[in-house]
Formats: C-alpha cells, structure tokens, sequence
C-alpha cells in the first residue's frame, strides 16, 4: 500500500496532463505535502479540466551502470490555482518500492496481466505469439531437473552397498539411475500439474528456485495437457525399466517396490489422496527417497533385502524430506490458504526449526550407529563429516525464516547438505568395498 | 543557447525517463522506463515486458505520447537540460521472445550487465517476452539548464 507520506522522501515532481494537441506535456517541480494535498509549481502550460498525474521516482544509478534503490510513487487528482502553486487533490495513489515488493515478486504479482495481453495478441497473430522457451530450457524448467541429485544420491548409497556386499554391475546400475530418475522427473511435474489445479501454486506470489513449483503452467509456457502427457510418458517410461529389471532379477520384490514407488509419488499430490495436503508429504518423501529407492536398487544387484540395507536408506531418506521440508517455508501462507496442510504450516517456527535439527541429528546416528555396530563399514561414519555444514545450515535457515528470497542460500545450502551427505555415505561404502578387496 | 548535439547527448546519456499517455479515460499514466536514444533514425525505443503490459494495450489505442528526461542524477551528459519529447508510438509486438533484441546494443551502453541477466532469461521468462515502443517524435521541448521557471524552447532533433 502506497502512502502520501512516502512522497516525502523524493526531492522532485514530473507533473503530467493531457495537452490541448491531444499529446501528454509533462514537466519537472518541487512540492509540498500540506494537510493531505499535494502543492506544485506551475507551468505556462495547466491542465485545462484540472486532472493531473504526479510522478515521483527514484532510481538511483550506479557507477558500473544500472540502478539501485528503484522505487516510484504515482498520484493521480485534481488540480486547482492556489496562487502561485497548483493545489493537487489526492484520487489515486500507487506505486513500487523494491524493498517492499522484491522484484521477482513484483514480476509475479503481474504474470496474470501478461497471460491477458498474451491472449489478445494471439488473436491477431496466432499461437506463435505466445511466450517461448528453447526445448532443453523449458524440459530442464518444467522437470525440476536439478532435482535429480534426489534421486542420484539414494540409487548410488544402494550400489555402493551392493558393491560393499561383493555384488555390484555396472548396466544395473545405470538402468536403475535412469528408471528412478524418470519417475522423479514424473513426479516433479504431477506435483506441479495437480498444485496448479488445486490452487497451491497459483496464488504462490514469491516462488524461488527451489519453491513455489516450476511455474511453466502459470507462465503459460506449457499447457495442463502437455504436462500431464510428459508426466505420464515418465512413469511409463520409468515403469518400463523397472518391469524390465523385474524380469530380470525378481519379479516379485521389484514390482512390489516399484508400485510402492510410483504409487506415492502419485499420491503425493494427486486427489483424493493427496499426500502433502494432509501433512503426510514428508513421511512419502523420506519412504519413497528411502527405502524405496535403496532397497529396490539394492535388490537389483544383489536380489536380497537386508538390514544393512534399509539401515543406510534411512538417513538419506530423512535428508531428501528435509530439502522438501525446508522448501516449504517460503510456501507456507499459500499452502495454507490453498488447504495444502504440510508439516510446515502446522508447526510454529520454533516448532520447524526444533524438528528439522532433530531429524538431523536422528540421520547422522542412523550413519553412525550402523558402522559402529558393524552394520556398515566404519568407513561410512565419513558422512558425518558433514555435521558443521548441518549446523551452519540450521544458522542459515534461522535467521532468515520467513523471507522468501533472502531464504534461497539456505535452501540451496540445505540441498547440498543432503547431497554432500549421501554422496560420502556412499563413498564410505565404496571405501569399504575396496578395504574389502584389497584385505582379500 | 541550447542546441541539438546536447538534447541528443541528454536523450543518450539517460538511464531513465518517464514515458506519459493517454490511460483511457482522459487522464495521463505515467511510467519511469529506460529510454533508448538511436541517433540514426532520431528515435526513440523502449522495451517493455509483457509482465508490465497495460501500457502498450493504452498506447495502442491512443499512440500520443510524451517523454520527461529530467533529474541530474539520472543523465550522463557534459550539459544538464530538462527535455520533453511529445510524439507518435508505435507497438511492435509480433516477436515478443527476440523481436525486441536488436536494440540490446543501445541497452548495453546504458546497463553494461544486461547480458548476464539475459543469460538467466530462463529464470525469469515473462520478464524478457518484450514489446518495443519506438516513439517518432513530433516537438522536442528543453529547459535550458533545468531551469523550469522559464519557458522552454522548441529544439529540432
């Protein structure tokens, strides 16, 4: 909301009115606030039914070009003589200060009058009006594709195992990385298909790069349609590998773990279920990015299901929901007016930070109670290394809750931690292998 | 007395101005938006994003516009003048993803990091779908010195 006191602030007036020509005539003045009107100076040239439009902006330039500290305020009134000064009537103020509105949310809070102006200019010159993306950018954007360390990470603890128990092939391996990942990359955009007919993106006003969904289908850049063919293509495609894989190595199990899997990551977001909706998402999360991932990959190599096994899913599958978790501060207000009751939007902040660095504490004894037990090869404990980074982490998301943008280096800390994590709990299986094998 | 190198040099050296026209309903709106000076064609450009869309739907309906170049903070150049540019717009908006690209030479000057922000175009895709406003214009107005006390002086581009 833009007041009159913010005028105050800025050192100059463009007054602007419609000329006799039928052509705007602007010109620059000083001003007063008086009483809650605005006084001018004048000009040879005065509106002739008194509108006028006042502008006030503030943009300063930098030294290496560009600006800094934008913000402008417009007011729009009446304009009567007071002497030797105009004596404007306040009807009409707005404005936009970037410290109040971040420009990426300002961007945001107009994408619905940019689909209207895209619309009508489809009318004249076709579908090729439309806003365009390159192919390999619009797939890396509507899939979430960086995402897919979620799913790297967990595939490659499992096959470390594996190789740890002596049973480890290469084209296993591969074909469980890109089967798992095609249901993740499925996963990614029902989650945004359903979202968007739900509600929970579209009034999400400060999406991030790591929140607030892809945003192709607000954007207009892909079609509901398209998105449901491409998520639907994934799982197929995911669900081909695995059937695949389950002829050839165990039907039974794999195509167990395989339902389970694609089960909950369309249940995640999809009616009537909908997982996340009921505070349920994180517990999918940690199952699916757990020991669903890691005891089917592992299965696939060594076709057996172990305690080591799901002993090595758990900590992954709690740091995997933790990025979710996290993620979903900036969400917060929309999903809790779009009735997306996460875990988030029923704890108090307190309440989230207190849990998150439980969780965390409950991954790091899952990685160190097993190699100490003899579980795991004591060489897994290196993924307690990055027990500083979790506490820097938990800083981070601390002193900047709440704020959507200045919460992005946390996220993106938060991500790394996961991935850091699960990539030397893996390393740490590997490790052991080779002790194994250089012992032997 | 002022003449037309320095008006094409404030038009130049500006890193905003504020472009007016007709908001439907008799009034002026007003926007702040960087101007782009082409001193081969006396003309002047400004992109605008689809995000921020509502001007050019108004200036197609009614294509007098005005232009303020004012505030010293604002204009790079050796002589200060307050300048106003009263014009004709035209929309081109055929090509909203590249059609508007051509004048990323004369943006460079004024934003020397654009390019670096159009590399992450894929963060912020509606922002850079953009409509060019190319202005022709018809009396060009100047405030020697800033002085608005006087009156100004008709300069030919």
């Amino acid at each position: 909301m833009t007041s009159l006191e913010e005028i105050k602030s800025f050192s100059e007036c463009i007054v602007s009115f419609m000329g006799p020509d039928g052509y705007p005539y602007s010109y620059p003045t000083n001003f007063t606030v008086e009483d809650g009107e605005i006084y001018v100076g004048k000009s040879s040239l005065t509106p002739r039914d008194g509108r006028v439009t006042l502008t006030f902006n503030h943009i300063t330039p930098l030294p290496s070009g560009g600006y800094t500290d934008r913000r402008y305020v417009t007011v729009k009134g009446v304009a009567s003589d007071a002497g030797g000064r105009l004596r404007v009537a306040v009807e009409k103020i707005y404005g936009w200060d970037e410290k109040k509105t971040p420009f990426p949310e300002y961007c945001e809070i107009s994408v619905p009058q940019s689909r209207r102006y895209v619309e009508e200019l489809v009318k004249t010159y076709g579908p090729k009006a439309r806003p365009k993306m390159s192919i390999p950018s619009l797939l890396f954007r509507s899939t979430r594709f960086p995402f897919l360390v979620a799913t790297a990470t967990p595939v490659l603890i499992a096959n470390m195992l594996a190789l740890y128990a002596g049973r480890f092939d290469p084209t296993l391996f591969l074909l469980t990385l890109v089967g798992a990942s095609l249901i993740h990359l499925g996963l990614n955009m029902s989650n945004d298909y359903f979202d968007t007919k739900l509600g929970a993106d579209n009034i999400n006003r400060t999406p991030t790069p790591f929140s607030g969904g892809s945003r192709v289908l607000q954007y207009g850049l892909l079609t509901p349609s398209a998105v449901a063919g491409l998520f639907t293509l994934f799982y197929i495609a995911g669900g081909l590998i695995g059937i695949y894989l389950a002829v050839l190595r165990g039907p039974i199990p794999i195509l167990s773990i395989l339902a389970a899997g694609v089960l909950i990551s369309i249940l995640y977001t999809a009616p009537p279920v909908k997982l996340a909706y009921r505070g349920l998402g994180e517990i999918a999360v940690a199952v699916g990015f757990g020991p669903v991932i890691v005891l089917g990959s592992y299965y696939v190599q060594t076709q057996e299901l172990t305690l080591s096994a799901l002993l090595a899913s758990i900590p992954i599958g709690i740091f995997i929901a933790l990025i979710l978790y996290i993620n979903q501060i900036p969400d917060a207000p929309y999903d809790l007016a779009a009735g997306k009751r996460t875990l988030v939007t029923r704890l108090s902040r307190e309440g989230v930070i207190n849990l998150y660095k439980a969780l965390l504490a409950v991954s790091y004894l899952f990685i160190a109670i097993p190699a100490a037990a003899g579980l795991a090869p004591p060489t897994a404990a290196i993924a307690l290394a990055t027990i500083p980074m979790a506490a820097k982490t938990v800083r981070m998301v601390r002193e900047n809750y709440g704020n959507p943008y200045m919460m992005i280096p946390a996220m993106g800390a938060n991500i790394r931690l996961a991935t850091w994590t699960g990539l030397l709990h893996a390393l740490g299986f590997t490790l052991g292998a080779l002790a194994r094998i250089v012992a032997a | 007395m002022v003449n037309a190198d320095e008006v094409r040099e404030v038009l130049d050296g500006a890193l905003v101005s504020v472009l007016s026209y007709d908001d439907g309903s008799g009034g002026v709106s007003s926007h702040p938006m960087l101007p782009l000076y082409n001193p081969e064609n006396k003309k002047l450009y400004f992109t605008s994003s689809i995000l921020f869309s509502r001007k050019i739907q108004k200036i197609k309906r009614n294509p007098k516009v005005s232009v303020i170049f004012t505030g010293r903070n604002f204009i790079r150049a050796s002589k200060y003048h307050v300048v106003l540019v009263r014009g004709d717009a035209k929309i081109y908006e055929k090509d909203l993803h590249e059609g508007w690209e051509w004048l990323l030479s004369l943006w460079r000057k004024k934003e020397p990091y654009i390019d670096a922000f159009l590399k992450q175009r894929i963060a912020l895709p509606l922002f850079w779908e953009r409509a060019v406003i190319e202005v022709t214009p018809a009396e060009t107005l100047v405030w020697e010195g800033g002085d608005t006390s006087r009156e100004p002086v008709k300069v030919m581009l």
